[in-house]
């Protein structure tokens, strides 16, 4: 019954209503004059998105110019129609029109004054519409548009070394590889761009960061892994099977950490601060725990060590009320900055996004492309002569760090899951005994494991048997 | 020098002359023979270098290498070594050498592309009591080929009157707070 009695309304009124509705838009047709009627009448765009139950930006769209026909909108009408009454329009401007120019025959203003306010001239048009222009092209790109134009970019260049190579695919992968290094800086300047942060490039560094000569090491402990269980050993016959897997793109994983922005700056003592990063000299606390790699590494000398912020954090985190690990570590000495973990993520996200979709469409040439890209980036981050576009030993420190810091997370989760840690070597290596398929996937994806093969293309399997009275 | 600094360090900033940045930034675009001047290979490397051309024996000369030719030959024979004293004097003459080899080489680099831009990090203020520290930023600029020809020119001859020179006229471009830059700790480009 009251379906029908609305139709029945709506056929009858319907009508008249639409046409009242048209009628006051064209009455309101210039935007200039809604956009008047607003302010005469002192309301905000969010007030009249909320009178009328739509977005800010709608009114927003409407005050711009189109107004297509929706529901909202004959409210928006009703509404200015009201504010018109309140606020009528001021006598057409045409005052200081006429004052200036009294010269002409004194028919020729009246008629251009009766007209004024209706057409604008073409050279204002022209104006506008170059206004218009101008800031379409001042407003700022999103993430997702800057993302969308490095895919391509990186898409591009993969085309082109193609076509180059007339088509073959190793040829094409070893320039690619040769370019990698500007083009990996080209992609990182542009996502930079607009970024809140400025960083510098070429900071005054502290002696530590220094280099002795070009082939020694500077003091920075990286805490890189090479672990093997004490507890057991390889034998044909051992009653426990080992796999060795593989992290799949550590590197890239790792280019989420804390960075630091600006020049590292010392600071001596004290708790650990949270929005900073940098290196800190430690007394590292003593490793107890045969099953699990020490989170510092391979390291066989005791005492003091410069650490970098990812396996600091981690040491804290262990520390904590969570893990309770170890004891908390004695921070003597810092050098740090503002600290950011975005820094690096809108580079790592394109990287990530174009070596899935690589892998997704089985382009090798790509996936090599995009594997230089990210691991030559973070070796020739310090001083190196290979790349001069920046000289951050700091962050070559950190982000490696990282990478040694998320495989000693795996190992963790591993154990936890009641998996046998056999093994944790350099950046993405890790052998364990037991069903790990139950913890990870098994596949190339950045959160998955890749069951490490040798050189003939056989997955690494061996066993091995408990030592003496070990375990 | 530009000089409102006056006395640096007098607040505990910390910094160099803006020249010394400069001159070692050009020193470490220059590459060369990376064995260490005492070992047989690195010794064989410079030997090599300096007897190729009437420079290299210029560059000996100036270094102070006074033996016979029947030494030179010994030692590029591998028969003998030079002594310590001689290893350093050749390493010293190698350098000079590849410097003055290289410099027309850094700069074509440093002034195609209308100049290169530099980064400056200001002198550091961490210990200076905040009353007195300066407002400071990183800045950027480009130094443009005509700087670049005379720094080099400069760097090669050890002249640091004509390399604080350039960089008082380099800072020119910072604007009004160009003073504060006489000093900074370091700079930095890509060439």
């Amino acid at each position: 019954m009251y379906p029908v009695a609305m139709s029945g309304e709506l056929g009858a009124d319907g009508v008249a209503a639409l046409l009242a509705e048209a009628k006051l838009a064209a009455a309101f047709d210039d935007p200039a004059e809604r956009v008047r009627l607003r302010k005469a009448a002192g309301l905000s765009l969010e007030q009249v998105a909320k009178a009328v139950g739509v977005g800010r930006q709608t009114v927003a769209n409407w005050e711009a110019g189109g107004m297509p026909s929706s529901p909202s909108r004959g409210k928006y009408l009703r509404l200015l129609e009201g504010l018109a009454q309140i606020h009528p329009a001021p006598a057409p401007a045409q005052e200081p029109h006429t004052a200036v120019q009294p010269q002409p025959a004194p028919g020729a203003p009246q008629v251009q004054a009766a007209q004024a306010p209706a057409a604008e001239s073409p050279v204002a048009r022209e104006a506008r519409a170059g206004h218009a222009r101008h800031q379409n092209r001042r407003r700022t790109t999103s993430t997702e548009q800057v993302h969308a134009e490095l895919r391509e970019k990186i898409a591009a260049a993969v085309d082109q070394e193609l076509t180059r190579a007339g088509g073959d695919a190793d040829a094409a992968a070893g320039a690619l590889v040769k370019q990698a290094i500007p083009d990996v800086m080209a992609l990182f300047a542009r996502t930079r761009a607009q970024a809140r942060y400025e960083h510098t490039a070429y900071p005054a560094l502290p002696d530590i960061l220094r280099k002795p000569s070009k082939s020694d090491p500077d003091l920075i402990w990286e805490a890189r892994p090479s672990w093997r269980h004490p507890g057991f050993r390889r034998h044909p016959d051992g009653e426990v099977g080992v796999t060795a897997l593989d992290v799949n793109a550590a590197y890239l994983s790792a280019l989420k950490t804390w960075l630091p922005i600006g020049k590292l700056t010392h600071t001596v003592g004290g708790e650990h601060d949270r929005k900073r990063a940098g290196v800190h000299l430690i007394t590292p606390p003593v490793w107890e725990h045969a099953d699990l790699p020490s989170p510092l590494g391979d390291r066989e000398e005791a005492g003091p060590v410069w650490v970098t912020e990812p396996t600091l954090r981690l040491l804290l985190r262990l520390a904590g009320p969570k893990h309770r690990l170890v004891e908390a570590p004695v921070i003597h000495e810092s050098w740090t900055s503002n600290a950011t973990e975005t820094f690096l993520d809108s580079l790592r996200q394109v990287l990530a996004a174009a070596r899935a979709d690589a892998l997704a469409a089985g382009d090798e040439v790509t996936n090599t492309y995009v594997k230089a890209m990210y691991s030559k980036f973070v070796s020739t981050l310090g001083e190196s002569s290979h790349n001069r576009d920046i000289a951050r030993p700091d962050w070559m420190h950190l982000i490696r760090s990282q990478a040694f810091a998320n495989l000693w997370g795996r190992a963790h989760k591993a154990h936890q899951a009641g998996l046998g840690v056999m093994c944790a070597l350099g950046t993405d290596e890790l052998h364990l005994a037991g069903d790990w398929r139950q913890t990870w996937a098994e596949g190339r994806g950045l959160a998955e494991m890749k069951v490490k093969t040798d050189r003939d293309g056989q997955p690494v399997t061996y066993t091995v048997t408990a030592v003496g009275g070990g375990r | 020098m530009a000089g409102r600094w006056m006395n640096l360090g007098h607040y505990n900033a910390h910094g160099i002359p803006g020249a010394d940045a400069l001159g070692a930034g050009i020193e470490r675009m220059v590459t060369g023979i990376t064995s260490p001047a005492d070992t047989e290979r690195g010794i064989a490397a410079r030997l090599r270098y300096l007897t190729a051309s009437a420079a290299g024996y210029a560059a000996i000369e100036r270094a102070g290498i006074n033996v016979t030719p029947r030494t030179l030959f010994a030692w590029l024979a591998e028969e003998r070594l030079p002594n310590k004293a001689n290893q350093q004097r050749l390493d010293a003459a190698y350098w000079d050498l590849r410097r003055h080899n290289v410099a027309a080489d850094l700069k074509r680099r440093l002034t195609t592309r209308g100049g290169t831009r530099i980064e400056i990090d200001p002198v550091d203020q961490t210990r200076v009591d905040p009353r007195h520290r300066r407002d400071l930023q990183t800045r950027r600029l480009t130094v443009r080929p005509r700087h670049w020809d005379v720094a080099v020119d400069a760097w090669l001859t050890d002249d640091a009157e004509t390399l604080d020179a350039v960089w008082d006229e380099v800072i020119h471009d910072l604007g009004s707070e160009y003073d504060s830059f006489a000093y900074v700790s370091s700079i930095g480009w890509n060439a």
